[in-house]
């Protein structure tokens, strides 16, 4: 049985052609999930418009001038 | 020197200017019409390959004669010239005088790598320079690591700043702006320097219209396929042209990395601009339209980490692209307008070639002989096609890659360098292309470091 070289090379190369084009198509839309999905930066937030970056912001000036706020203690459990 | 201390909220990161991006649903629609375009051109055809003339087969294989025409011809000519290149610098002489040199060092979030870079910058084999460490508000312990190093180390002043976080073109100009020096380094935070770097470098000075000098970047972490394939990248794709160039004094890119700099001549330019992606190809394209020439250095050798997996290498190169694409966009000018030196637009086309005719012909060229393998069974063709542009790689990568006294071994990653690498990196440039044209949004985004240098 006489192998065809040039028709095995060619089903070689056709075959790496294909799945190279498609790993490579792959690989961008599964790059562009991936940024999609970044945790955003402080910055960028700000920049989106999305204002209050933080839960809550913590200000001690404020703070000292205020009232204790008594539902906020927890009681100590002293044995 | 008082170093000074700032720590402000972040500022945005900037936004290119001059281009209002087009609304998401526009953007959408275009999409969506490009993906049914090809759709249907691919049924087409398969389904009815009869139905083109043979006035459409023809031109299709006039067209990629002429493609793998000027392939061969590029090739030869980088060949050349890079040779007529390095023949001028095998008679090159020791300078009379050192110049004092400032070391630029940019940074944001490289804990992982900033003592190992700043290590090999205290160990250059140069008797007068200084290093300019600017932190970019880092938020990873970066700016510590570098006031260690802060002082004087046997003759070598570290100064080390902060500053609000904006962007590496602003950190550049930000440590351009602090330095006396009559040349300035310019280099990512991830490079290592080998000591006789600056040596080498400021022999081109000499001649009073050289602005800048590109060096010689080179992959340091070759463990995987990814990193190998960039490092050959690197050598055959990157590094051999700007040799070519040089002959010319018309190099197009000087790399982040390592680039060395006449301090007046980024001072004319107005410093980095901080309104593209690419902001060293920017700044060169600056540097070519006020008229300096820009040569290579090959023994001004930077080692920096390669991306290790294919996405990061898809992010970088994406970068790449759009940033390049951006820079074009502002000096669109310079393509037709000489200044006196017909070798500067030349330079500009031959870089829109490499970066966004050719990906786009060689992905065309692939799909084609595969399409005349299918449908008309001529498959010699496609092996012909594929033995022809090996043959091409196997011989500028040997050449390169002897050329730099590289690693021989490279030269086999050669065989599927084409079909295998490249292939995936055209894909990227022609969807970054695109989306640069459609105007999408983009943000600078981080590699992560391993810490490999």
């Amino acid at each position: 049985m006489r192998f065809d070289w040039v028709n095995i090379l060619a089903t070689l190369i056709f075959v790496s052609i294909v799945v190279t084009l498609i790993l490579a198509v792959a690989s961008y839309f599964a790059y562009k999930v991936r940024e999609a999905r970044r945790p955003r930066t402080a910055a960028e937030l700000r920049q989106e418009g999305q204002g209050k970056v933080f839960f809550e912001e913590y200000h001690p000036a404020e703070k000292s001038n205020q009232q204790p706020d008594e539902s906020a203690r927890v009681p100590l459990n002293v044995r | 020197m008082a170093n000074e201390e700032i720590t402000t909220p972040n500022n945005p990161e900037p936004r290119p200017i001059g281009r209002q991006p087009l609304r998401p649903i526009t953007q959408l629609l275009i999409s969506i019409a490009i993906v049914v375009l090809v759709v249907i051109a691919t049924l087409f055809l398969f389904k009815y390959p009869q139905k083109l003339g043979p006035i459409f087969i023809t031109a299709l294989v006039v067209t990629l004669g002429t493609f793998l025409l000027l392939l061969i011809l590029r090739h030869f000519i980088v060949i050349w010239f890079s040779y007529l290149h390095a023949r001028e610098l095998a008679h090159e002489e020791i300078p009379e005088s050192y110049p004092f040199i400032s070391i630029v060092v940019p940074a944001y979030n490289e804990a992982a790598v900033i003592q190992s870079s700043l290590s090999s910058l205290l160990e250059l084999r140069y008797p007068y320079y200084e290093i300019i460490a600017v932190d970019d508000g880092s938020t990873d312990g970066t700016y510590e690591k570098m006031k260690e190093f802060e002082g004087n180390h046997y003759g070598v002043r570290v100064s080390v700043y902060r500053k609000e976080n904006s962007g590496k073109a602003d950190a550049l100009n930000y440590g351009i702006r602090r330095s006396k020096a009559q040349l300035v380094v310019c280099m990512d935070s991830d490079s290592r320097l080998t000591p006789d770097a600056l040596r080498y470098a400021v022999y081109h000075f000499q001649d009073p219209n050289v602005g800048a000098i590109a060096g010689n970047v080179k992959v340091i972490n070759r463990h995987n396929i990814w990193t190998k394939l960039q490092a050959l990248e690197y050598i055959e794709g990157l590094n051999i042209v700007r040799n070519a160039q040089a002959f010319w004094r018309t190099v197009n890119v000087v790399p982040g990395p390592i680039g060395i700099f006449r301090r007046t001549a980024i001072e004319g330019t107005g410093g980095y601009d901080s309104d593209t992606f690419a902001e060293d190809f920017d700044m060169t394209v600056k540097l070519l339209a006020d008229g300096w020439k820009i040569s290579y250095e090959p023994k001004a050798i930077a080692y920096t980490e390669a991306p290790e997996s294919l996405l990061d290498i898809i992010k970088q190169r994406y970068r790449w692209t759009r940033g390049v694409l951006q820079a074009l966009r502002k000096q669109k000018r310079l393509l037709t307008r000489s200044n006196g030196n017909i070798t500067t637009p030349l330079s500009l086309w031959y870089m829109i070639f490499e970066g966004l005719v050719w990906p786009a012909m060689n992905i065309f060229a692939n799909l084609f002989f595969v399409w005349i393998a299918l449908i008309y069974g001529m498959t010699k063709l496609l092996v012909l096609w594929w033995l022809l542009l090996t043959v091409l790689d196997l011989l500028i990568a040997f050449y390169a890659i002897v050329m730099e006294r590289e690693d021989l071994s490279l030269v086999l990653y050669s065989i599927f360098y084409r079909f295998f690498y490249v292939m995936i990196i055209d894909v990227c440039k022609v969807f970054a292309t695109l989306e640069e044209l459609v105007g999408l949004d983009m943000s600078w985004g981080k590699l992560a470091r391993k810490g490999r240098i």
